[in-house]
Order: C-alpha cells, then sequence, then structure tokens
C-alpha cells in the first residue's frame, strides 16, 4: 500500500517569519527520518533558500516561461539534508497574475503524480501572505494540502491576515479543502503577545500547536544562509522548531476554523488595546507578570 | 432570486465593439483577450443580425492574442505587442483598435502602455477597454466610438456648418442600421447638408476623420449614444440632440422639419418629395390592405431605440391596435426615465418572461363565444419571439436582434422608404401565409 503523504500548507502575513519557519520545520522533520519536500508559493520564490546555503533555484513558472512545458523532475532541487525544493515562482511584480501561477504550478506536479513518485512523507507549502485571491488558496482546496497552519505574532495585522485565512478554509471546508491544524504563535516574548495569540485562538476555536521566541540564533543562521536546525543544531531555539516537527509529525485531527467577523475582530482588537493601556499605565496590577 | 441567461439579445461589450470596428470603413480591430473570444463573439452578429457576416479583416478574421495561460500569469504585454507589429505588417488600415477582453482586463494588462508606445513611433492605433463586466454590446458601441472621436481623433480647428454625424444605432445589435443610415443621409444629403453615418458601405475613413468638425450630432437613440454625444460636446464643441429613429412619413417630417429648422433650411422639397413616394406606393396596396381587412393587434418586442418609433408607426401610419411594447436591452433608471412617451414600455429580456407577460395580460376565449382575445395579434419583434407567436397563432416579423430567419442587406425602416420597406414587410408575411 503506498504511503500516506502528509502535505501542510503554512500561511501567514508576509514577514512575519512564515520561510524561516517552515524551513527549519522542513528541516527538523528531515533530521527526524522523514522525506519531505518544501514547496515554496510565493512569487519572490525564496521560501527555499535557508536549505540550500542562500541560493536560488529556477522555479516552475520561470522554467514552463522559458520551454513551455515542464517536466516535474527538472525543477525539484534537492536541500539541506535530501530536502526536495521547489519554488513556484510567478510574474514580475505588478504584471499577470501570480495568484493564476500558485494553481498553475500545483496543478503540475499534482497531475504529474510526482509526491507519490518521490516516496514522501511531507509535502509543506509555504503561501505568500495573505489570502488575496483564489489562486493563494489553492493549497487548501481540494486535493492538495489536508492540514494547514498559520504563522502568526501577537501583532494584530498579524492576527487579521490569520483570521482571513480561516475564512478561506471555512469556505473550502464544505468541499474537501484543507483544514486548520493550529496556530504557530511566532516572535513570542513578551507576556502579553502570547495572551492575545491565545485569547484569538480561543475565540477562533482552534489551537496554539507551538510557541517560538524571536531569538537572535535565528537570525544568525539565516545570514549564514542557513537554518537554525542545521547552524546551531543543539540550540534552544533549535529545540523549539525540532518540538514543533513532533507536533506537526503527530498531527492527524483539523478543524474548521471559527473566524471572527470583521466587526468582531475590530471590537476584539480595540479591547485589548484598552487592556495593554491598563497594563501600561498600572491601573491594574500584574503589568510585571504579563511581561510589561 | 437570481436572474438566468437564457438566448440572450446582446453579447459582451467586445461584441459591441468588434461589431462597431467591423462596420467602419479601414478600421482594423486587434482582439487582445484569450483564444475563441474573437470567433465566438464575431458570429453573434456574423449569423444573428441578418446574416452580417464579417468583412475585411473582422470577424473571424479578426487579429487576436489569443492568450493562454502563460500570458495570464506572467501578463500578455509581450504578446500583445508582438500581435500589434505583426498586424501592422501583414493587414493595411487606417486606424488599429486594440480592444480588450475579460482575462487581460481582470490581470491588469497594461493595454494603454503597449498601444501608446506604437502611437509614439506614429502608428494610427489606440486601445479600449471592452471587457464584459462593463457592459454589454451597446456599451460597447459607446466605448469604441468614445475612444475613436473622444480620445483619438484630434480638434477640429475649423466647423464645417452643413456636416451631421449620425449616432445611436449600434452594427449588428440594430438588425437594420445600414438601410436605416443609408435612407437618413439620403434625406438630409436632399436637404443640402453633409452627413457621416460611418458605418454603411458609402462612408471612407474620410467621414470618421471629419467627424470632429461637424455642426451637429443627431443621436437617433434616446439611450446609445448619448454619453458618447455628451463627451464629444465636451471635446470638440459640437452639439447634440437625441430623438427617436424616425419610421414612415409622420415621424420622418418632423425630424426634417426640426433639423431644416437648426440650419436655416427649407425642408418642404424633401417632405413633399417623400410623401408623394410613400402615399404614391401606398396608395396602390390600400385595396389590398383595406379589403382584406389586414388589421392586427401589435405588440413590438425590440430595444429601446426601436421601440418607440416602432409603436408609433404601427398605430399612426398603419392603424392597427398598438397594445404592449418589450423593451429588450438591459437598461439603468435614467436610461428608462428618458423612454417616457405616449406610448407605455415594459422592460423584460427573457423569452418566456415576455411570453408569460403577454399571455397574462391577453388571456385566450377558452371557448367563449364573446370575448376580446386579441385576434388577430401580429408579434413584431426578434427571431426569438417566433414560438411564442406560433403559440398563439399570431403573425410574426423579426425586425430585432437577434434576426436569422431573415437575410438584411441594404433593408431599413427608418425614412419614408423605410416606412414603405416595413409596411411591406408586415403585410408581405401575410400574403405567404395566405397561399
Amino acid at each position: 500500500m503506498a504511503k500516506k503523504i502528509k502535505q501542510i500548507a503554512i500561511y501567514g502575513k508576509g514577514g512575519i517569519g512564515k520561510s524561516t519557519t517552515t524551513s527549519n520545520l522542513t528541516a527538523a522533520l528531515s533530521k527526524q527520518g522523514y522525506k519531505v519536500m518544501q514547496f515554496g508559493c510565493d512569487p519572490k520564490a525564496d521560501s527555499t533558500n535557508t536549505l540550500r546555503d542562500g541560493s536560488y533555484i529556477p522555479t516552475v513558472l520561470d522554467t514552463l516561461r522559458e520551454k513551455g512545458s515542464v517536466k516535474a523532475h527538472d525543477v525539484i532541487f534537492e536541500g539541506f539534508n535530501g530536502i526536495y525544493c521547489v519554488e513556484a515562482g510567478g510574474p514580475a511584480p505588478g504584471v499577470g497574475c501570480a495568484g493564476r501561477g500558485i494553481i498553475t504550478a500545483v496543478e503540475l506536479f499534482k497531475q504529474q503524480k510526482v509526491f507519490e513518485g518521490l516516496g514522501l512523507d511531507f509535502v509543506i507549502y509555504d503561501v505568500l501572505g495573505d489570502v488575496v485571491c483564489g489562486g493563494f488558496a489553492m493549497p487548501i482546496r481540494e486535493g492538495i494540502a489536508q492540514h494547514v497552519f498559520t504563522v502568526s505574532s501577537g501583532d494584530f495585522m498579524s492576527i487579521y491576515a490569520s483570521n482571513n485565512l480561516f475564512k478561506g478554509i471555512k469556505k473550502y471546508s464544505n468541499n474537501g479543502g484543507a483544514l486548520l491544524g493550529g496556530l504557530i504563535a511566532n516572535s513570542i516574548n513578551q507576556g502579553y503577545s502570547r495572551e492575545i495569540v491565545d485569547d484569538f485562538a480561543a475565540r477562533t476555536k482552534t489551537q496554539i500547536i507551538q510557541y517560538v521566541p524571536r531569538s537572535i540564533t535565528v537570525t544568525q543562521s539565516e545570514l549564514k544562509g542557513k537554518t537554525t536546525i542545521e547552524a546551531a543544531p543543539d540550540s534552544e531555539q533549535a529545540k523549539v522548531y525540532i518540538q514543533l516537527a513532533e507536533r506537526i509529525a503527530a498531527h492527524e485531527e483539523s478543524k474548521v476554523p471559527a473566524p471572527l467577523e470583521l466587526d468582531e475582530l475590530r471590537a476584539w482588537a480595540a479591547s485589548w488595546s484598552d487592556k495593554l493601556l491598563q497594563l501600561e499605565t498600572g491601573v491594574v496590577v500584574g503589568g510585571e507578570q504579563a511581561g510589561i | 432570486m437570481s436572474e438566468f441567461l437564457e438566448r440572450p439579445r446582446t453579447a459582451c461589450a467586445l461584441a459591441g465593439a468588434l461589431s462597431a470596428i467591423g462596420n467602419l470603413p479601414d478600421v482594423i480591430p486587434i482582439v487582445h483577450t484569450s483564444i475563441g473570444c474573437g470567433g465566438n463573439l464575431a458570429n453573434s452578429v456574423a449569423f444573428g443580425s441578418g446574416y452580417l457576416g464579417g468583412g475585411y479583416c473582422n470577424g473571424g478574421q479578426a487579429p487576436s492574442t489569443g492568450v493562454t495561460e502563460t500570458e495570464i500569469v506572467f501578463g500578455g504585454a509581450d504578446r500583445l505587442q508582438e500581435q500589434i507589429k505583426n498586424t501592422l505588417e501583414l493587414i493595411d488600415g487606417k486606424l488599429y483598435v486594440v480592444a480588450t477582453g475579460c482575462m487581460t482586463e481582470m490581470i491588469g494588462d497594461d493595454t494603454a502602455g503597449v498601444v501608446s508606445e506604437f502611437r509614439d513611433e506614429g502608428y494610427p492605433i489606440l486601445a479600449v477597454s471592452t471587457p464584459s463586466f462593463k457592459g454589454d454590446s451597446y456599451h460597447g458601441y459607446d466605448i469604441v466610438l468614445d475612444g475613436i472621436f473622444n480620445k483619438y481623433l484630434p480638434k477640429a480647428e475649423d466647423k464645417n456648418p452643413k456636416l451631421i454625424n449620425i449616432f445611436g444605432l449600434v452594427p449588428g445589435y440594430d438588425p437594420f442600421f445600414r438601410g436605416d443610415l443609408e435612407e437618413i443621409e439620403r434625406l438630409l444629403t436632399a436637404m443640402g447638408l453633409e452627413v457621416n453615418t460611418f458605418f454603411t458601405p458609402g462612408q471612407t475613413f474620410e467621414n470618421l476623420a471629419s467627424a470632429p468638425g461637424a455642426a451637429l450630432n443627431i443621436v437617433l437613440s434616446r439611450v446609445w449614444g448619448v454619453e458618447l454625444a455628451e463627451r464629444f460636446e465636451e471635446r470638440h464643441g459640437t452639439p447634440y440632440w437625441v430623438t427617436d429613429l424616425p419610421i414612415g412619413p409622420d415621424a420622418t417630417d418632423k425630424l426634417l422639419r426640426e433639423i431644416a429648422g437648426r440650419f436655416g433650411l427649407d425642408a418642404d422639397n424633401v417632405t413633399e418629395k417623400g410623401n408623394k413616394e410613400f402615399y404614391g406606393y401606398f396608395e396602390r396596396c390600400a385595396d389590398a390592405f383595406c379589403d382584406q381587412d389586414l388589421k392586427f393587434y401589435a405588440i413590438t418586442v425590440t430595444n429601446s431605440t426601436y421601440a418607440i418609433p416602432l409603436a408609433r408607426f404601427v398605430s399612426r401610419e398603419l392603424g392597427w391596435v398598438h397594445t404592449g411594447s418589450f423593451v429588450t436591452d438591459k437598461l439603468a433608471d435614467a436610461q428608462k426615465l428618458a423612454l417616457q412617451s405616449e406610448i407605455p414600455l415594459k422592460f423584460a429580456t427573457g423569452v418566456q418572461e415576455i411570453a408569460r407577460s403577454i399571455n397574462t395580460d391577453h388571456p385566450q376565449n377558452g371557448a367563449q363565444r364573446y370575448f376580446d382575445d386579441l385576434s388577430p395579434l401580429y408579434i413584431i419583434g426578434s427571431t426569438l419571439e417566433k414560438r411564442t407567436a406560433a403559440a398563439r397563432g399570431a403573425k410574426h416579423l423579426s425586425v430585432s436582434f437577434p434576426a436569422y430567419d431573415r437575410l438584411i442587406t441594404d433593408r431599413g425602416y427608418a425614412g419614408y422608404r423605410g416606412g414603405l420597406h416595413l409596411f411591406e414587410d408586415l403585410i408581405g408575411q401575410i400574403m405567404g401565409v395566405k397561399q
């Protein structure tokens, strides 16, 4: 019997640490003995850089443009610890339709039954920012990923992007689309930001699968063109990613989230703004415990 | 309940644009959209408008970028550039119009940018934005003419005090546009005026080029071409007059007198000759018309341009009982308001919807002896009304789009001659059946 491939999509607002988290997750899964492919779904095509010593690889769409057709194996490149790296790529900024590009690239892989042929355990899609249109929802649509994780900090705009993603997941959930595995809370150092993401997760009926603190180790590793797992395997930060990988490997059941409506989300954010102000000005005791 | 589209009476903006471009002298379309759009849209009028067909480098031959997935993902600018270059090289024309479709508009191709590069090199070319979401074919007509007259052609230095431009008849979607325009041109020319109608075989590119210098724009539709004429006035300072298409002597007399008044001319010669001609022919058939009692209840199903003129002709000129006008083009509230007259109008597009409305308003007698069952009935509509008419035992003539049960060349219903033609066609249908 063919081995069941676990396909996971990682979403989150641009600049929130999505590719960093994804690459470290991929590297950690690979170190645990799994066969993994990381599929970058961003026209910038830099998702897999830290798995390949900072180098860029030819993208599916660039190859399609140049040659007219693509054999999937021509655009799969090996990275750290034998991880398969693919970049969907896309048009130059400001022209064409990047969303359609993602659909084209993912469908091409699906049609050529690449994942089965490689004997993969995991395919991890690293998807650009917000779910702005149907193209960027491709990995959560029918027959692609089974589980979606979102990377979010405690910042409102990042949570807003996650909430939009939840709306997308809910929309496709009746049609065999991917369900939500949980939220990866990134750059969580201060107590209040943890409280904010916890509160958001509770309200949207999802779970926090891992808290990832902001760490200079990550920055140092990235500057070397590597993941933390590769550059600093024994660091505290690496342990966080290893734990994340274990949890995701063990994760089985994803759920339909309960996204907040825009008004609710705004009201919720406003309530947190009041709380933070009270903590800061000392109206309510407990600021120290909250990390302020 | 959401609307559904069944047997449509128009197509998208691009279709209207292509039909307009395809009937302009020496104007070449370049279609910037997906494979299939150009050909399929050309067919809508090539067959649906009395077999209007295509023409030189139009219809199925229109140059097209035929974009596919690569252009959708990476943008179609390069492909468009290539297509324009090849078209300029291979096809003779005096003006090239790039018309866009949905796909290239959705992905935001900078069509105007590509076209302006060629324009800077001195090529006669312009771009118009005609995706379906901008409106239907009637809007496409407006968009193309707005592009040519109000964006492309330079302002006229001098006005020609005798020159008139005619707007409002939409090529293809007004199936008799050529015959109607030719009759208007004939009459106004006879009054000493010069007339640009643009879309008939007798017109040349010079008619387009001279248009900005016209003294007056006449819009023969209360809806279509009006905005175009407004912008024309803003750009070129030419005033416009919106009126109804004249069908038959009564309406034509009024139109000619109004125009004569505006230009300080005398219309009497032309109106007298026109009336003499019309009634000279008409009276010869009067015996057949009266003795055979060829009087009908009439229901019309047409676009907004034809609705009022047609209703007036059958009631005022033929003395029939006009009992309903269905206006089938999709109109905004302000446009509906512009159609207010003594003729009550109903706004409906669906074939079944119209059939139901006729049957509800005029139930059939159900074997009662004394019953006003609206008979004999004549439905003057499109080919789509043929079945509705047959189901009620009514006579039927196709005069509106789609008209594919007849062939149309230079036939028109406007003016004196057009009135005779309409009379001839309406009665001719019955004579044929009577044999």
